[in-house]
């Protein structure tokens, strides 16, 4: 899809070096930390619905952990506010009337002003 | 009651400055501009300062903060305030200050009021606030509050000597103006010493820094001397107050201020130039004498000035035609006198002359007053002649006074003269040659004296009238003549004080003036600074006739008056100086020292600024602008990170935080 | 199991790829890709200290990361989709103009 000037060999070079960097940095902490015996899950355990319980803040799982009905119910009103959010980005007002986004493939909407919408104020 | 005189001892001071701002305010609706305010106020301080003389006499002394201005913080604190010092040497000086300066008020309603000059409550503010500034600074109790007043007094000579807004008055204020301001930046240097050494600036009683110092020199105290040996820092310290003592008493180098200051009003010279302020450096001498003691090499430059100075003017009177520059000259003189006393050791004699100089001076300048307005204002002495049969009384007053300074008995002149050069004789023969050079000098000025003195006496007042005026004066009303009178009586009298060469042949007890200053107040008594000279400057007096070195300096001034006889007592006198040819000149030029002062300020000072002023923009500007560049290429620069660009900002992201994980790594031992 | 570690180390390598494409990448979609990778090595992390302390905390965090994903993609494409019509093209390198 870049047409004109790639990205330089020598700046992909060097932002491959930075994430090696980072990587080498990253691992050498890793190996060198040392965690003891993993307590792993008991065979029988029913996992996922000890999940299904921690987020519900349901007592009787089989596998401990928290509750997390609080963030659960916060992450329900993020999701809703992303979706209003990308609604609201990709709304376009032609005279007070809504299109659609697919609307962008139309080369005469450029004659509007070009902060056609900024997810704010119109 | 013997506290009564010093609670109220501020309204000395205070009651001038009231009739300064009256003056100032209402002045000029008043009828006579304010000089019935000037009057009243003065002659208001004149009486609280005879009852606080009388107290005093009594033996009651005052030594008090009056105001603190500043507390410091902290243990080492160097409190600064107002207070009141009033010992009889202040009482005294208190007692001639007022005096002066109500008669020359009352002279002024007849020398400024009578003869119609504008702007004269601007004249009576000014002056109500050079007494009201001269009297604080008389009885103020520390260096600092004398500096204030120093100052104060500096700039109400610079405000009455250009009273009449010509060029020359102008030019001349400014130029003693800036000349005791350069003398007094010594002097600020040597408080700000004073202060930082010794904590206290105060001249009297127990903590004081005379009687601190004269501790660390007997080995008592200590104080930090920044280095120097104690003796070499108080030398170092009292030269520089001596810094601005020359520059406000006129000696050598900083006299060439003073002829020029005859430029102000006849009144302002008698009281400012004659009697007060220029007295206000010697009488600082006086004041910190318990210091200046301590070190004999200051007293010996001190010795050295002064007599330098006394036979320099002498020579430069000499050769003089107006009347007010011969007593210019001679009021340098004559303080060198007194600042040659003060550095041999003679503290009573130098107060001595200190007292009879004023009286006898201020009469010989309200004297010139009144011919100058009997001859309309014409002040060159070649004008005048045969004003005597006019002028009765300025005459008789007038030669009373020229007795006085010409030093002959029995007149006050003669007595202090006399003693000052005793006192230098005496203890120069006990090994201080340098004050054997400043007898030589005073001595060889006691003929000059005598004889510019009478020249001018006789040239003004004797002989045949040599001009239309001169042979119909003005006559000169009530107000000009009872200063005169009243002056003339004490310049007779107040040698009768301190006949101390006849009090030593007699054994009787009439050294009053002697006594006096060795008053109730220890820090400050004539034995205490007996003590402190002979122990610390090393003086002693040597045997010498009393009455020899009299007769010496007798026969000297009567051989001067005796040539001036000669030459001028007759009734068409020429100009004999003119005999001198080059030397005439060479004094007539006043040795040059003004051009030489120009030469000094154009030539060197000037080059010195530029190059400052070079070094101030080049460097110091340079170095503030290197700072702000630095700061804005800085920023320019740093400011091309933000680029636009997201992913070099990702780059740079991580590329922070691998260095972030590596610090914490390091430090945290994770490695 | 496998000692913690290794985990940790796969993790630490996508979460390094990930980075390499943010650096790198100039289609915004590709972008948000990587920033996907991201997260991902994120969960990884999380994962493996669930099965290491025998918790569901780890594993309900990870879940909670997904959705928060979800969401930031939304609207990571929302925003996609007004950089074209202000610059005509999803190269983010030519979105350049917040500069100084």
């Amino acid at each position: 899809m870049s047409n004109e000037s790639d990205p330089k060999p020598v700046s992909r070079l060097l932002s491959g070096l930075v994430a090696v960097a980072l990587f080498v940095v990253l691992a050498v902490v890793f190996v060198r930390a040392s965690f003891g015996d993993p307590t792993g899950f008991p065979a029988d355990a029913h996992v996922t619905a000890s999940l299904g319980y921690a987020l519900f803040n349901v007592a009787g799982a089989s596998v401990p952990g928290e509750g997390f009905l609080a963030a659960f119910e916060i992450i329900d009103l993020v999701l809703v506010g992303a979706l209003v959010g990308a609604v609201m980005l990709a709304r376009r007002e032609t005279g007070g009337a809504l299109v659609g986004a697919l609307g962008s493939d139309q080369r005469s909407e450029r004659s509007e002003p070009a902060t056609a919408t900024d997810g704010g104020e119109n | 009651m013997a506290t009564a005189p010093f609670d109220i001892a501020p309204a000395i001071a205070l009651l001038p400055f009231a009739s300064f701002v009256i003056a100032l305010l209402a002045g000029k609706y008043l009828p006579k501009k304010g000089a019935y305010a000037g009057i009243l106020a003065t002659g208001g301080s004149l009486l609280l300062s005879a009852w606080t003389f009388l107290a005093v006499g009594g033996g009651n002394t005052y030594n008090q903060t009056i105001y603190d201005w500043t507390a410091g913080v902290g243990s080492n604190v160097i409190s600064l305030h107002f207070g009141i010092l009033i010992d009889p040497l202040a009482a005294l000086m208190l007692v001639i200050v007022s005096l002066v300066s109500f008669l020359v008020h009352v002279f002024s309603l007849g020398y400024m009021n009578d003869e119609g000059v504008e702007g004269l409550a601007r004249y009576y503010s000014e002056l109500g606030l050079f007494t009201g500034s001269m009297l604080t600074f008389v009885f103020s109790d520390n260096l600092l509050m004398s500096f204030m007043f120093f100052e104060l007094i500096g700039l109400c000579s610079y405000l009455l000597i250009g009273f009449y807004r010509t060029e020359s008055a102008a030019s001349a204020a400014k130029k003693a103006f800036l000349i005791t301001r350069f003398g007094d930046y010594f002097f600020l240097v040597g408080t700000v010493g004073v202060l930082a050494t010794f904590g206290t600036a105060t001249f009297a009683g127990p903590n004081s820094f005379p009687v601190v110092a004269q501790n660390v020199l007997n080995g008592t105290a200590s104080v930090t001397t920044f280095g120097f040996a104690p003796q070499t820092w108080f030398t170092i310290l009292g030269l520089l107050v001596l810094g601005g003592v020359i520059g406000k008493s006129a000696q050598f180098p900083l006299h060439t201020w003073l002829p020029d200051a005859m430029e102000g009003p006849t009144t302002v010279s008698a009281l400012i130039h004659a009697a007060t302020m220029v007295a206000a450096g010697v009488y600082l001498v006086a004041r910190m004498y318990g210091f200046y003691a301590l070190s004999p090499t200051a007293l010996a430059v001190i010795a050295l000035i002064g007599g330098f100075t006394a036979l320099f003017a002498a020579t430069m009177g000499a050769v003089k035609d107006d009347i007010k520059r011969v007593l210019a000259y001679s009021t340098i003189s004559q303080y060198g006198y007194m600042m040659l006393a003060l550095g041999a050791g003679g503290y009573v004699a130098g107060v001595f002359h200190l007292m009879n100089h004023a009286f006898f001076k201020a009469l010989l300048f309200l004297g010139a007053g009144s011919v100058i307005v009997a001859m309309a204002h014409e002040q060159n002495m070649w004008k005048m002649g045969g004003l005597k049969r006019e002028l009765p009384l300025t005459y008789w007053t007038f030669v009373a006074g020229a007795l006085a300074l010409a030093a002959s008995v029995p007149f006050s002149g003669f007595w202090s003269k006399d003693e000052v050069l005793y006192t230098a004789l005496t203890n120069g023969l006990n090994g201080h040659p340098l004050l054997l050079l400043g007898y030589a000098m005073g001595l060889l000025a006691v003929p000059l004296t005598g004889f510019y003195t009478f020249r001018m006496v006789f040239l003004t007042f004797h002989g045949e009238p040599r001009s239309e005026q001169a042979k119909s004066p003005h006559g000169v009303g009530w107000t000009i003549k009872a200063p005169l009178a009243v002056l003339g009586i004490l310049a007779t009298v107040t040698g009768l004080f301190n006949m101390s060469s006849v009090a030593e042949l007699t054994n009787a007890h009439i050294d009053y003036l002697a006594r006096w200053l060795d008053g109730s107040l220890a820090s400050t008594s004539t034995a205490h600074y007996g003590d402190l000279l002979g122990n610390f400057a090393g003086y002693a007096a040597a045997a010498f006739s009393p009455l020899a070195s009299s007769a010496i300096s007798l026969v000297l001034a009567l051989l001067g008056v005796g040539v001036a006889w000669w030459l001028y007592n007759v009734p068409e006198p020429v100009e004999h100086t003119e005999k001198l040819g080059s030397v005439k000149t060479l004094l007539v030029n006043n040795y040059y020292q003004d051009e030489y002062q120009v030469w000094l300020a154009e030539g060197v000072t000037a080059d010195v600024a530029r190059g400052a002023d070079k070094f101030d923009q080049g460097v110091i500007d340079g170095i503030v602008n290197g700072a702000s560049s630095v700061s804005l290429f800085g920023g320019n620069r740093v400011q091309r990170i933000q680029d636009g660009v997201v992913t070099n900002y990702a780059a740079l992201l991580t590329l922070s935080f691998i260095v972030l994980l590596l610090v914490v790594g390091l430090a945290g031992g994770w490695f | 199991m496998v000692p913690a570690n290794y985990y940790l180390v796969l993790s630490a390598a996508v979460f390094s790829i990930g980075v390499f494409g943010i650096m790198t990448r100039r289609n915004a979609l590709m972008f948000l890709m990587s920033v996907e990778l991201l997260l991902n090595a994120a969960n990884l992390n999380f994962v493996t200290f669930s099965l290491q302390y025998g918790n569901t905390t780890g594993q309900v965090f990870s879940l909670f990361v997904v959705a928060l994903a979800a969401a930031e993609v939304a609207v990571g494409i929302g925003i996609v989709l007004v950089l074209y019509r202000n610059f005509g093209d999803i190269d983010v390198d030519k979105a350049m103009t917040m500069r100084w």
